[in-house]
Protein backbone atom coordinates (compact mmCIF):
# COMPACT_ATOMS: atom_id res chain seq x y z
CA UNK A 1 0.00 0.00 0.00
CA UNK A 2 2.73 2.41 0.42
CA UNK A 3 4.64 2.36 -2.76
CA UNK A 4 0.83 2.97 -3.82
CA UNK A 5 0.71 6.14 -1.68
CA UNK A 6 4.72 7.62 -2.49
CA UNK A 7 3.84 7.26 -6.36
CA UNK A 8 0.73 9.24 -5.58
CA UNK A 9 2.83 11.97 -4.55
CA UNK A 10 5.53 11.56 -6.68
CA UNK A 11 2.62 11.90 -9.79
CA UNK A 12 2.07 15.24 -7.63
CA UNK A 13 5.69 16.47 -7.96
CA UNK A 14 6.20 15.27 -11.76
CA UNK A 15 2.58 17.05 -12.47
CA UNK A 16 3.35 20.17 -10.74
CA UNK A 17 6.65 20.68 -11.38
CA UNK A 18 6.25 20.04 -15.47
CA UNK A 19 7.91 17.00 -15.73
CA UNK A 20 8.52 17.30 -19.87
CA UNK A 21 8.03 13.67 -20.33
CA UNK A 22 5.30 13.47 -18.67
CA UNK A 23 3.31 16.55 -20.41
CA UNK A 24 4.96 15.80 -23.58
CA UNK A 25 2.74 12.42 -23.43
CA UNK A 26 -0.27 14.13 -22.17
CA UNK A 27 0.45 16.59 -24.88
CA UNK A 28 0.67 13.34 -27.56
CA UNK A 29 -2.25 12.03 -26.37
CA UNK A 30 -4.44 15.31 -26.39
CA UNK A 31 -3.12 15.74 -30.06
CA UNK A 32 -3.61 12.49 -31.25
CA UNK A 33 -7.17 11.82 -29.53
CA UNK A 34 -8.52 15.41 -30.97
CA UNK A 35 -7.74 15.09 -34.34
CA UNK A 36 -9.00 11.44 -34.09
CA UNK A 37 -12.43 12.57 -32.62
CA UNK A 38 -13.08 15.28 -35.30
CA UNK A 39 -12.33 13.53 -37.93
CA UNK A 40 -14.70 10.57 -36.69
CA UNK A 41 -17.30 13.27 -35.86
CA UNK A 42 -17.44 15.00 -39.06
CA UNK A 43 -17.54 11.56 -41.07
CA UNK A 44 -19.80 9.13 -38.41
CA UNK A 45 -22.46 11.82 -38.13
CA UNK A 46 -23.11 11.97 -41.49
CA UNK A 47 -22.99 8.46 -42.03
CA UNK A 48 -25.03 7.79 -38.92
CA UNK A 49 -27.66 9.66 -40.12
CA UNK A 50 -28.05 8.19 -43.44
CA UNK A 51 -27.57 5.14 -41.97
CA UNK A 52 -30.27 5.81 -39.62
CA UNK A 53 -33.03 8.09 -41.52
CA UNK A 54 -33.13 6.19 -45.18
CA UNK A 55 -34.35 2.79 -45.72
CA UNK A 56 -31.61 1.46 -48.71
CA UNK A 57 -30.37 -1.70 -49.92
CA UNK A 58 -27.76 -3.31 -47.69
CA UNK A 59 -28.49 -1.19 -44.49
CA UNK A 60 -29.23 -4.14 -42.38
CA UNK A 61 -25.96 -5.61 -43.09
CA UNK A 62 -23.77 -2.62 -42.89
CA UNK A 63 -25.29 -2.12 -39.40
CA UNK A 64 -24.53 -5.84 -38.33
CA UNK A 65 -20.96 -4.95 -39.81
CA UNK A 66 -20.77 -1.29 -38.00
CA UNK A 67 -21.76 -3.28 -34.82
CA UNK A 68 -19.31 -6.11 -34.86
CA UNK A 69 -16.68 -2.70 -35.51
CA UNK A 70 -17.76 -1.42 -32.19
CA UNK A 71 -16.09 -4.43 -30.87
CA UNK A 72 -12.99 -3.85 -32.82
CA UNK A 73 -9.92 -5.05 -31.21
CA UNK A 74 -7.76 -1.86 -30.84
CA UNK A 75 -4.43 -4.01 -31.71
CA UNK A 76 -5.83 -5.58 -34.95
CA UNK A 77 -6.27 -1.80 -35.97
CA UNK A 78 -3.14 -0.87 -35.25
CA UNK A 79 -1.70 -4.05 -37.25
CA UNK A 80 -4.09 -2.85 -40.41
CA UNK A 81 -2.75 0.61 -40.09
CA UNK A 82 0.63 -0.07 -39.80
CA UNK A 83 0.68 -2.73 -42.72
CA UNK A 84 -0.56 0.17 -44.87
CA UNK A 85 1.46 2.82 -43.88
CA UNK A 86 4.73 0.47 -43.64
CA UNK A 87 7.26 1.64 -46.03
CA UNK A 88 6.02 -1.55 -47.80
CA UNK A 89 2.08 -1.03 -47.64
CA UNK A 90 -0.11 0.81 -50.23
CA UNK A 91 0.32 3.86 -48.36
CA UNK A 92 3.96 4.12 -47.01
CA UNK A 93 5.14 6.76 -49.64
CA UNK A 94 2.57 9.22 -47.18
CA UNK A 95 5.26 8.41 -44.17
CA UNK A 96 2.46 8.02 -41.58
CA UNK A 97 4.34 5.41 -39.57
CA UNK A 98 5.18 6.48 -35.92
CA UNK A 99 4.06 9.96 -36.37
CA UNK A 100 0.57 11.58 -34.56
CA UNK A 101 -1.05 11.58 -37.65
CA UNK A 102 -0.58 7.83 -38.26
CA UNK A 103 -2.01 7.11 -34.81
CA UNK A 104 -4.83 9.55 -35.41
CA UNK A 105 -5.76 8.11 -38.57
CA UNK A 106 -6.18 4.21 -36.47
CA UNK A 107 -8.02 5.96 -34.01
CA UNK A 108 -10.47 7.61 -36.24
CA UNK A 109 -11.40 3.80 -37.45
CA UNK A 110 -11.74 3.00 -34.14
CA UNK A 111 -14.00 6.04 -32.87
CA UNK A 112 -15.81 5.75 -36.34
CA UNK A 113 -17.84 3.09 -35.72
CA UNK A 114 -18.46 4.09 -32.45
CA UNK A 115 -19.85 7.35 -33.70
CA UNK A 116 -21.94 5.69 -37.05
CA UNK A 117 -23.68 3.14 -34.80
CA UNK A 118 -25.10 4.86 -31.86
CA UNK A 119 -25.87 8.44 -34.52
CA UNK A 120 -27.98 5.74 -36.53
CA UNK A 121 -29.21 4.22 -33.53
CA UNK A 122 -30.88 7.58 -32.00
CA UNK A 123 -32.03 8.43 -35.37
CA UNK A 124 -33.82 5.57 -35.56
CA UNK A 125 -35.66 6.27 -32.65
CA UNK A 126 -36.53 9.89 -33.09
CA UNK A 127 -39.90 10.23 -32.65
CA UNK A 128 -41.85 9.87 -35.84
CA UNK A 129 -44.03 12.86 -35.06
CA UNK A 130 -40.41 14.63 -35.11
CA UNK A 131 -40.17 14.55 -39.05
CA UNK A 132 -43.81 15.43 -40.04
CA UNK A 133 -43.92 18.40 -37.40
CA UNK A 134 -40.49 19.85 -39.98
CA UNK A 135 -42.28 19.07 -42.77
CA UNK A 136 -45.30 20.15 -41.72
CA UNK A 137 -43.40 23.89 -40.23
CA UNK A 138 -41.98 24.01 -44.09
CA UNK A 139 -38.89 22.48 -43.31
CA UNK A 140 -36.71 21.52 -46.29
CA UNK A 141 -34.01 18.55 -46.43
CA UNK A 142 -31.52 19.99 -44.90
CA UNK A 143 -33.69 21.84 -42.47
CA UNK A 144 -34.82 18.37 -41.49
CA UNK A 145 -31.44 17.04 -40.78
CA UNK A 146 -30.09 19.79 -38.61
CA UNK A 147 -33.02 20.15 -36.97
CA UNK A 148 -32.93 16.04 -36.38
CA UNK A 149 -29.71 16.16 -35.04
CA UNK A 150 -30.22 18.84 -32.99
CA UNK A 151 -32.82 17.36 -31.33
CA UNK A 152 -30.99 14.54 -30.39
CA UNK A 153 -27.87 16.64 -29.49
CA UNK A 154 -27.59 14.71 -26.01
CA UNK A 155 -27.59 11.24 -27.53
CA UNK A 156 -24.67 12.41 -29.79
CA UNK A 157 -22.74 14.05 -27.14
CA UNK A 158 -22.72 10.56 -25.76
CA UNK A 159 -21.78 8.94 -28.72
CA UNK A 160 -18.81 11.76 -29.05
CA UNK A 161 -18.20 10.74 -25.04
CA UNK A 162 -18.17 7.01 -25.83
CA UNK A 163 -16.00 7.33 -28.75
CA UNK A 164 -13.71 9.38 -26.71
CA UNK A 165 -13.60 7.37 -23.95
CA UNK A 166 -12.07 4.46 -26.55
CA UNK A 167 -9.86 6.39 -28.57
CA UNK A 168 -8.65 7.92 -25.06
CA UNK A 169 -7.96 4.67 -23.46
CA UNK A 170 -6.80 2.30 -26.74
CA UNK A 171 -2.80 1.46 -25.94
CA UNK A 172 -2.65 -1.32 -29.28
CA UNK A 173 -2.93 1.40 -31.94
CA UNK A 174 -0.43 3.93 -30.27
CA UNK A 175 2.02 1.20 -29.77
CA UNK A 176 2.04 -0.65 -32.75
CA UNK A 177 1.64 2.53 -35.52
CA UNK A 178 3.09 5.35 -33.18
CA UNK A 179 6.00 3.31 -31.91
CA UNK A 180 6.05 4.92 -28.37
CA UNK A 181 8.94 6.91 -29.30
CA UNK A 182 9.81 9.23 -26.11
CA UNK A 183 9.02 12.99 -26.36
CA UNK A 184 7.30 11.97 -30.21
CA UNK A 185 4.35 9.61 -30.16
CA UNK A 186 4.46 8.66 -26.54
CA UNK A 187 0.92 8.48 -25.51
CA UNK A 188 0.10 8.44 -21.78
CA UNK A 189 -1.40 4.77 -21.95
CA UNK A 190 1.99 3.61 -23.85
CA UNK A 191 3.64 5.35 -21.42
CA UNK A 192 1.93 4.13 -18.47
CA UNK A 193 2.52 0.37 -19.93
CA UNK A 194 5.94 0.81 -20.38
CA UNK A 195 7.03 2.59 -17.23
CA UNK A 196 5.18 0.19 -15.19
CA UNK A 197 6.86 -2.41 -17.06
CA UNK A 198 9.84 -0.71 -15.83
CA UNK A 199 8.95 -0.40 -12.57
CA UNK A 200 8.21 3.52 -12.69
CA UNK A 201 4.96 3.54 -10.05
CA UNK A 202 5.07 6.99 -9.89
CA UNK A 203 4.93 8.09 -13.36
CA UNK A 204 2.23 5.33 -14.42
CA UNK A 205 -0.03 6.93 -11.56
CA UNK A 206 0.53 10.67 -12.62
CA UNK A 207 -0.42 9.78 -16.16
CA UNK A 208 -3.10 7.94 -15.27
CA UNK A 209 -4.48 10.60 -12.55
CA UNK A 210 -4.53 13.04 -16.10
CA UNK A 211 -5.95 10.86 -17.82
CA UNK A 212 -9.19 10.18 -15.43
CA UNK A 213 -8.82 14.17 -15.29
CA UNK A 214 -9.47 14.73 -19.14
CA UNK A 215 -11.91 12.18 -18.98
CA UNK A 216 -13.55 13.58 -15.76
CA UNK A 217 -13.13 17.11 -17.60
CA UNK A 218 -14.96 15.67 -20.82
CA UNK A 219 -18.04 14.51 -18.98
CA UNK A 220 -18.27 17.54 -16.86
CA UNK A 221 -18.46 19.67 -19.91
CA UNK A 222 -20.94 17.51 -21.47
CA UNK A 223 -23.02 17.85 -18.18
CA UNK A 224 -22.31 21.50 -18.32
CA UNK A 225 -23.65 21.50 -22.02
CA UNK A 226 -26.91 19.36 -21.08
CA UNK A 227 -27.87 21.95 -17.99
CA UNK A 228 -27.82 24.90 -20.84
CA UNK B 1 -55.69 35.13 -63.26
CA UNK B 2 -58.41 34.19 -61.52
CA UNK B 3 -57.85 32.16 -58.05
CA UNK B 4 -59.69 28.69 -58.73
CA UNK B 5 -62.00 28.47 -56.01
CA UNK B 6 -61.30 25.25 -54.88
CA UNK B 7 -58.00 25.23 -52.95
CA UNK B 8 -57.52 21.37 -52.59
CA UNK B 9 -59.07 18.80 -55.25
CA UNK B 10 -58.45 15.49 -55.02
CA UNK B 11 -58.93 12.92 -57.93
CA UNK B 12 -59.48 9.21 -58.30
CA UNK B 13 -57.14 9.02 -54.74
CA UNK B 14 -56.28 5.97 -53.48
CA UNK B 15 -53.76 5.01 -50.83
CA UNK B 16 -52.29 2.19 -49.25
CA UNK B 17 -50.30 0.76 -46.10
CA UNK B 18 -48.64 -2.30 -47.33
CA UNK B 19 -51.61 -4.27 -48.95
CA UNK B 20 -54.50 -2.65 -47.14
CA UNK B 21 -56.54 0.49 -48.58
CA UNK B 22 -56.65 2.95 -46.32
CA UNK B 23 -58.00 5.91 -48.77
CA UNK B 24 -60.23 5.59 -51.63
CA UNK B 25 -61.74 8.95 -52.68
CA UNK B 26 -62.83 9.26 -56.11
CA UNK B 27 -63.10 13.08 -56.07
CA UNK B 28 -63.39 15.55 -53.35
CA UNK B 29 -63.08 19.51 -53.58
CA UNK B 30 -62.67 21.64 -50.87
CA UNK B 31 -63.28 25.23 -51.40
CA UNK B 32 -60.90 27.51 -50.29
CA UNK B 33 -61.58 30.06 -46.88
CA UNK B 34 -63.51 27.40 -45.60
CA UNK B 35 -63.29 25.58 -42.43
CA UNK B 36 -64.18 21.69 -42.96
CA UNK B 37 -65.08 19.38 -40.18
CA UNK B 38 -63.85 15.73 -40.61
CA UNK B 39 -65.04 13.20 -38.26
CA UNK B 40 -65.84 9.34 -38.35
CA UNK B 41 -64.52 6.12 -36.26
CA UNK B 42 -60.80 5.15 -35.39
CA UNK B 43 -59.38 3.29 -38.35
CA UNK B 44 -61.36 4.97 -41.28
CA UNK B 45 -58.70 7.27 -42.33
CA UNK B 46 -58.70 10.36 -41.46
CA UNK B 47 -54.96 11.13 -39.95
CA UNK B 48 -54.10 9.65 -43.40
CA UNK B 49 -56.13 11.95 -45.26
CA UNK B 50 -54.80 14.88 -43.31
CA UNK B 51 -50.97 13.68 -44.04
CA UNK B 52 -52.24 13.52 -47.60
CA UNK B 53 -53.54 17.63 -47.51
CA UNK B 54 -50.27 18.27 -45.72
CA UNK B 55 -48.19 16.88 -48.57
CA UNK B 56 -46.33 14.98 -46.12
CA UNK B 57 -46.53 11.94 -47.69
CA UNK B 58 -47.65 11.25 -51.55
CA UNK B 59 -50.98 9.08 -52.15
CA UNK B 60 -50.01 6.06 -53.74
CA UNK B 61 -52.38 6.35 -56.49
CA UNK B 62 -54.27 9.39 -58.10
CA UNK B 63 -53.47 13.13 -57.80
CA UNK B 64 -54.13 16.15 -55.25
CA UNK B 65 -54.26 19.73 -56.95
CA UNK B 66 -53.54 22.54 -54.89
CA UNK B 67 -54.16 26.15 -55.86
CA UNK B 68 -55.34 24.25 -59.25
CA UNK B 69 -51.91 22.83 -59.38
CA UNK B 70 -50.80 19.21 -59.24
CA UNK B 71 -48.23 18.71 -56.01
CA UNK B 72 -46.12 16.87 -54.35
CA UNK B 73 -44.62 16.00 -50.82
CA UNK B 74 -41.67 18.32 -50.20
CA UNK B 75 -42.88 20.81 -53.67
CA UNK B 76 -41.19 24.20 -52.32
CA UNK B 77 -44.80 25.87 -53.77
CA UNK B 78 -46.64 24.30 -51.07
CA UNK B 79 -44.60 23.65 -48.31
CA UNK B 80 -44.60 27.36 -47.09
CA UNK B 81 -48.42 27.37 -47.26
CA UNK B 82 -50.06 24.16 -45.75
CA UNK B 83 -49.18 23.48 -42.09
CA UNK B 84 -50.27 20.36 -39.95
CA UNK B 85 -50.65 20.61 -36.38
CA UNK B 86 -51.19 16.41 -35.55
CA UNK B 87 -52.85 15.01 -32.79
CA UNK B 88 -50.21 14.81 -30.47
CA UNK B 89 -47.82 17.89 -31.34
CA UNK B 90 -44.26 17.50 -31.23
CA UNK B 91 -42.49 20.35 -29.77
CA UNK B 92 -38.92 20.82 -30.52
CA UNK B 93 -36.19 20.94 -27.52
CA UNK B 94 -36.28 24.71 -27.26
CA UNK B 95 -38.03 27.37 -25.74
CA UNK B 96 -41.49 28.58 -26.37
CA UNK B 97 -40.21 31.24 -28.44
CA UNK B 98 -38.08 29.86 -30.52
CA UNK B 99 -40.78 26.41 -31.14
CA UNK B 100 -43.11 29.42 -32.19
CA UNK B 101 -41.03 31.14 -34.82
CA UNK B 102 -38.97 28.22 -35.85
CA UNK B 103 -41.42 27.94 -39.08
CA UNK B 104 -40.50 32.04 -39.89
CA UNK B 105 -36.77 31.23 -39.20
CA UNK B 106 -36.20 28.75 -41.73
CA UNK B 107 -38.25 31.00 -44.09
CA UNK B 108 -35.54 32.91 -43.61
CA UNK B 109 -38.49 35.56 -42.56
CA UNK B 110 -37.14 36.86 -39.37
CA UNK B 111 -38.10 40.32 -38.72
CA UNK B 112 -40.00 41.27 -35.51
CA UNK B 113 -39.63 38.39 -34.34
CA UNK B 114 -40.70 38.52 -30.93
CA UNK B 115 -43.87 41.07 -31.72
CA UNK B 116 -44.95 38.43 -34.48
CA UNK B 117 -44.50 35.50 -32.03
CA UNK B 118 -46.58 37.48 -29.13
CA UNK B 119 -49.56 38.26 -31.50
CA UNK B 120 -49.54 34.79 -32.44
CA UNK B 121 -49.08 33.39 -28.64
CA UNK B 122 -52.10 35.64 -27.87
CA UNK B 123 -53.98 34.50 -30.48
CA UNK B 124 -54.05 31.14 -28.42
CA UNK B 125 -54.63 32.89 -25.16
CA UNK B 126 -50.72 32.44 -23.85
CA UNK B 127 -48.95 35.84 -22.56
CA UNK B 128 -45.55 35.71 -24.32
CA UNK B 129 -43.90 37.54 -21.01
CA UNK B 130 -45.04 34.52 -18.97
CA UNK B 131 -44.28 31.99 -21.56
CA UNK B 132 -41.97 32.86 -24.27
CA UNK B 133 -38.97 31.57 -21.98
CA UNK B 134 -40.35 28.50 -20.66
CA UNK B 135 -38.48 24.88 -22.09
CA UNK B 136 -40.61 22.65 -23.87
CA UNK B 137 -40.88 20.33 -20.97
CA UNK B 138 -42.43 23.25 -18.53
CA UNK B 139 -45.84 23.00 -20.34
CA UNK B 140 -49.17 21.22 -19.88
CA UNK B 141 -50.63 19.09 -22.44
CA UNK B 142 -53.15 21.34 -22.81
CA UNK B 143 -50.24 24.66 -23.31
CA UNK B 144 -48.55 22.69 -25.77
CA UNK B 145 -50.93 22.56 -27.76
CA UNK B 146 -51.49 26.17 -27.82
CA UNK B 147 -47.46 26.87 -28.76
CA UNK B 148 -48.01 24.26 -31.49
CA UNK B 149 -50.68 26.12 -32.94
CA UNK B 150 -49.25 29.27 -32.22
CA UNK B 151 -46.02 28.04 -34.30
CA UNK B 152 -48.48 27.31 -37.03
CA UNK B 153 -50.91 30.52 -37.04
CA UNK B 154 -47.86 33.12 -37.09
CA UNK B 155 -46.61 31.14 -40.51
CA UNK B 156 -50.21 33.08 -42.24
CA UNK B 157 -50.45 29.72 -44.06
CA UNK B 158 -53.48 28.99 -47.01
CA UNK B 159 -54.56 25.72 -45.25
CA UNK B 160 -54.12 24.55 -41.49
CA UNK B 161 -54.53 21.17 -40.78
CA UNK B 162 -55.79 20.37 -37.73
CA UNK B 163 -55.94 16.45 -36.15
CA UNK B 164 -57.84 16.39 -33.25
CA UNK B 165 -56.70 19.70 -31.49
CA UNK B 166 -58.75 19.36 -28.83
CA UNK B 167 -58.87 15.59 -27.64
CA UNK B 168 -56.30 16.82 -24.84
CA UNK B 169 -57.71 19.62 -23.38
CA UNK B 170 -59.96 21.30 -21.00
CA UNK B 171 -63.26 23.64 -22.02
CA UNK B 172 -61.06 26.74 -21.85
CA UNK B 173 -58.54 25.81 -24.18
CA UNK B 174 -60.92 24.45 -26.53
CA UNK B 175 -62.75 28.02 -26.82
CA UNK B 176 -59.52 29.54 -27.11
CA UNK B 177 -58.45 27.31 -29.93
CA UNK B 178 -62.03 27.48 -31.61
CA UNK B 179 -61.82 31.28 -31.73
CA UNK B 180 -57.71 30.87 -32.75
CA UNK B 181 -59.06 28.70 -35.84
CA UNK B 182 -61.78 31.05 -36.80
CA UNK B 183 -59.85 34.43 -36.30
CA UNK B 184 -57.33 32.26 -38.80
CA UNK B 185 -60.30 31.98 -41.69
CA UNK B 186 -61.30 35.44 -41.02
CA UNK B 187 -58.14 37.24 -41.15
CA UNK B 188 -56.33 35.81 -44.20
CA UNK B 189 -58.92 33.73 -45.76
CA UNK B 190 -56.93 30.37 -44.13
CA UNK B 191 -59.07 27.31 -45.04
CA UNK B 192 -59.08 25.09 -42.27
CA UNK B 193 -59.78 21.53 -42.04
CA UNK B 194 -60.18 19.71 -38.72
CA UNK B 195 -60.28 16.16 -37.67
CA UNK B 196 -62.12 15.57 -34.29
CA UNK B 197 -63.96 13.55 -31.90
CA UNK B 198 -66.01 16.25 -30.53
CA UNK B 199 -68.25 16.71 -32.85
CA UNK B 200 -70.36 19.42 -31.11
CA UNK B 201 -66.95 21.40 -30.76
CA UNK B 202 -66.57 20.56 -34.58
CA UNK B 203 -69.56 21.58 -35.32
CA UNK B 204 -69.34 24.74 -33.41
CA UNK B 205 -66.46 25.53 -35.63
CA UNK B 206 -67.05 24.22 -38.96
CA UNK B 207 -68.78 25.35 -41.91
CA UNK B 208 -69.31 22.11 -43.81
CA UNK B 209 -68.82 18.73 -42.38
CA UNK B 210 -68.27 15.40 -43.55
CA UNK B 211 -67.40 11.77 -42.59
CA UNK B 212 -65.21 8.82 -43.11
CA UNK B 213 -66.03 5.27 -42.93
CA UNK B 214 -63.54 2.68 -44.08
CA UNK B 215 -61.33 5.42 -46.42
CA UNK B 216 -64.09 7.05 -48.06
CA UNK B 217 -65.60 10.63 -47.40
CA UNK B 218 -69.34 10.81 -47.07
CA UNK B 219 -71.56 13.66 -46.46
CA UNK B 220 -72.11 14.24 -42.42
CA UNK B 221 -76.10 14.34 -41.88
CA UNK B 222 -76.85 13.23 -45.45
CA UNK B 223 -75.77 10.05 -46.13
CA UNK B 224 -75.47 7.37 -43.29
CA UNK B 225 -72.99 4.76 -43.36
CA UNK B 226 -74.40 1.01 -42.77
CA UNK B 227 -70.58 -0.16 -42.51
CA UNK B 228 -69.68 -3.72 -42.81
CA UNK B 229 -68.83 -6.57 -42.08
CA UNK B 230 -71.94 -7.73 -44.12
CA UNK B 231 -73.27 -11.36 -44.87
CA UNK B 232 -75.54 -13.08 -47.28
CA UNK B 233 -78.11 -15.41 -46.10
CA UNK B 234 -80.10 -17.95 -47.81
CA UNK B 235 -83.55 -17.59 -48.82
CA UNK B 236 -85.75 -19.74 -50.70
CA UNK B 237 -83.12 -20.18 -53.42
CA UNK B 238 -81.59 -17.08 -53.61
CA UNK B 239 -79.07 -15.36 -51.17
CA UNK B 240 -79.60 -12.05 -49.58
CA UNK B 241 -77.26 -9.50 -48.23
CA UNK B 242 -78.01 -8.69 -44.84
CA UNK B 243 -76.37 -6.71 -42.05
CA UNK B 244 -76.64 -8.03 -38.93
CA UNK B 245 -76.96 -6.29 -36.00
CA UNK B 246 -77.54 -7.38 -32.47
CA UNK B 247 -79.93 -10.56 -30.83
CA UNK B 248 -79.49 -12.18 -34.13
CA UNK B 249 -81.31 -9.23 -35.94
CA UNK B 250 -80.38 -8.12 -39.04
CA UNK B 251 -80.89 -5.08 -41.38
CA UNK B 252 -81.77 -6.35 -45.50
CA UNK B 253 -79.60 -4.78 -47.80
CA UNK B 254 -80.17 -4.52 -51.49
CA UNK B 255 -77.79 -6.65 -54.22
CA UNK B 256 -74.53 -5.67 -53.78
CA UNK B 257 -73.22 -3.37 -55.78
CA UNK B 258 -70.63 -1.52 -53.86
CA UNK B 259 -68.28 -1.47 -50.80
CA UNK B 260 -70.44 0.22 -48.54
CA UNK B 261 -74.25 0.33 -47.50
CA UNK B 262 -75.24 4.08 -47.48
CA UNK B 263 -79.01 5.47 -47.06
CA UNK B 264 -80.12 8.80 -46.98
CA UNK B 265 -80.87 10.15 -43.40
CA UNK B 266 -84.18 11.15 -45.03
CA UNK B 267 -85.34 7.86 -45.32
CA UNK B 268 -85.10 6.96 -42.11
CA UNK B 269 -87.84 7.40 -39.64
CA UNK B 270 -87.86 7.75 -35.59
CA UNK B 271 -90.27 6.05 -34.01
CA UNK B 272 -90.57 4.96 -30.14
CA UNK B 273 -90.00 1.80 -29.53
CA UNK B 274 -93.37 1.30 -28.05
CA UNK B 275 -94.94 1.80 -31.62
CA UNK B 276 -95.72 -1.86 -33.44
CA UNK B 277 -96.12 -1.94 -37.02
CA UNK B 278 -95.78 -5.05 -39.06
CA UNK B 279 -94.71 -4.48 -42.39
CA UNK B 280 -91.59 -5.21 -44.28
CA UNK B 281 -89.27 -2.67 -43.00
CA UNK B 282 -86.21 -2.54 -41.44
CA UNK B 283 -85.99 -2.06 -37.47
CA UNK B 284 -83.39 -0.81 -35.66
CA UNK B 285 -83.22 -0.81 -31.84
CA UNK B 286 -81.29 1.90 -31.19
CA UNK B 287 -80.47 4.12 -28.02
CA UNK B 288 -79.89 7.73 -27.82
CA UNK B 289 -75.95 8.69 -26.47
CA UNK B 290 -75.47 12.19 -27.24
CA UNK B 291 -77.08 15.09 -28.30
CA UNK B 292 -75.40 18.58 -29.25
CA UNK B 293 -77.08 21.63 -31.07
CA UNK B 294 -75.82 22.62 -34.30
CA UNK B 295 -75.27 26.66 -33.43
CA UNK B 296 -75.44 27.73 -36.95
CA UNK B 297 -79.07 26.04 -38.01
CA UNK B 298 -80.43 25.74 -34.63
CA UNK B 299 -81.04 21.84 -35.51
CA UNK B 300 -80.14 19.09 -32.84
CA UNK B 301 -77.69 16.55 -33.46
CA UNK B 302 -78.50 13.18 -32.24
CA UNK B 303 -76.03 10.46 -31.63
CA UNK B 304 -77.15 6.76 -31.84
CA UNK B 305 -76.02 3.61 -30.38
CA UNK B 306 -77.36 0.77 -32.88
CA UNK B 307 -74.62 -1.58 -30.65
CA UNK B 308 -72.73 -3.03 -33.66
CA UNK B 309 -72.16 0.63 -35.27
CA UNK B 310 -73.15 4.14 -33.99
CA UNK B 311 -74.85 6.70 -36.19
CA UNK B 312 -75.53 10.16 -36.23
CA UNK B 313 -78.85 12.18 -37.37
CA UNK B 314 -79.85 16.10 -37.94
CA UNK B 315 -82.95 16.68 -36.39
CA UNK B 316 -85.36 19.79 -36.13
CA UNK B 317 -85.84 21.12 -32.37
CA UNK B 318 -89.86 20.36 -33.20
CA UNK B 319 -88.73 16.99 -34.32
CA UNK B 320 -87.00 16.25 -31.59
CA UNK B 321 -89.22 17.78 -29.11
CA UNK B 322 -92.10 15.98 -30.52
CA UNK B 323 -89.69 12.52 -30.15
CA UNK B 324 -89.32 13.75 -26.61
CA UNK B 325 -85.34 12.78 -27.38
CA UNK B 326 -82.84 12.61 -24.58
CA UNK B 327 -79.98 10.75 -24.11
CA UNK B 328 -80.87 7.34 -22.66
CA UNK B 329 -83.88 7.10 -24.27
CA UNK B 330 -84.43 4.12 -26.49
CA UNK B 331 -86.17 4.20 -29.99
CA UNK B 332 -86.01 2.39 -33.28
CA UNK B 333 -85.30 3.53 -36.74
CA UNK B 334 -87.12 2.40 -39.49
CA UNK B 335 -86.25 2.60 -43.45
CA UNK B 336 -86.79 0.61 -46.39
CA UNK B 337 -84.49 -1.82 -48.13
CA UNK B 338 -84.88 -0.56 -51.61
CA UNK B 339 -84.07 3.41 -50.05
CA UNK B 340 -80.26 1.41 -49.42
CA UNK B 341 -77.57 2.08 -51.78
CA UNK B 342 -73.78 1.00 -52.33
CA UNK B 343 -71.43 2.62 -52.86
Amino acid sequence: MAFLIEGFLRAMELLLSGDTSTWSAVSATVKASTGSMLVSLLTGLPCGFILGYFDFRFKRPIRTLLDTLLALPTVCVGLIVYAFISSKGPLGDMNLLFTLTGIAVGQTILAFPVVTAITASIIENIDPALKLTLVSLGAGKKNIILTCLWEVRFGILAAAVTAYGRILTEVGISMIVGGNIKYHTRTMTTAIALETNKGMFADGIALGIVLMAIAFAVNLSLSFLRKR
Amino acid sequence: MTQPTHLYTLCRISHYYGSKKVLDIDEFSIPAGTILGLSGPNGSGKTTLLKLLAFAIAPSHGEIRFNGRREYPMSARVRSKVTLMTQTPYLLKRSVLDNVVYGLKIRKDTKKLKQRAGRALAAVGLDFDTFHNRAWHQLSGGEAQRVALAARLILEPRALLLDEPVASVDAESALLIRQASLAARDKWGCTLIIVSHDLAWLNAVSDTRVSMEKGRIFSTHKEIVLPPPYQTIQTDSTANWVLPISSGRHISLPDKTGETALISADKIKIIQTSENQSDERNRIPVLVTSMALEPKTGDIEVDFDADTFRLTLLLSKEQAGALNMQPGKKSTLVFRTQDIFWR
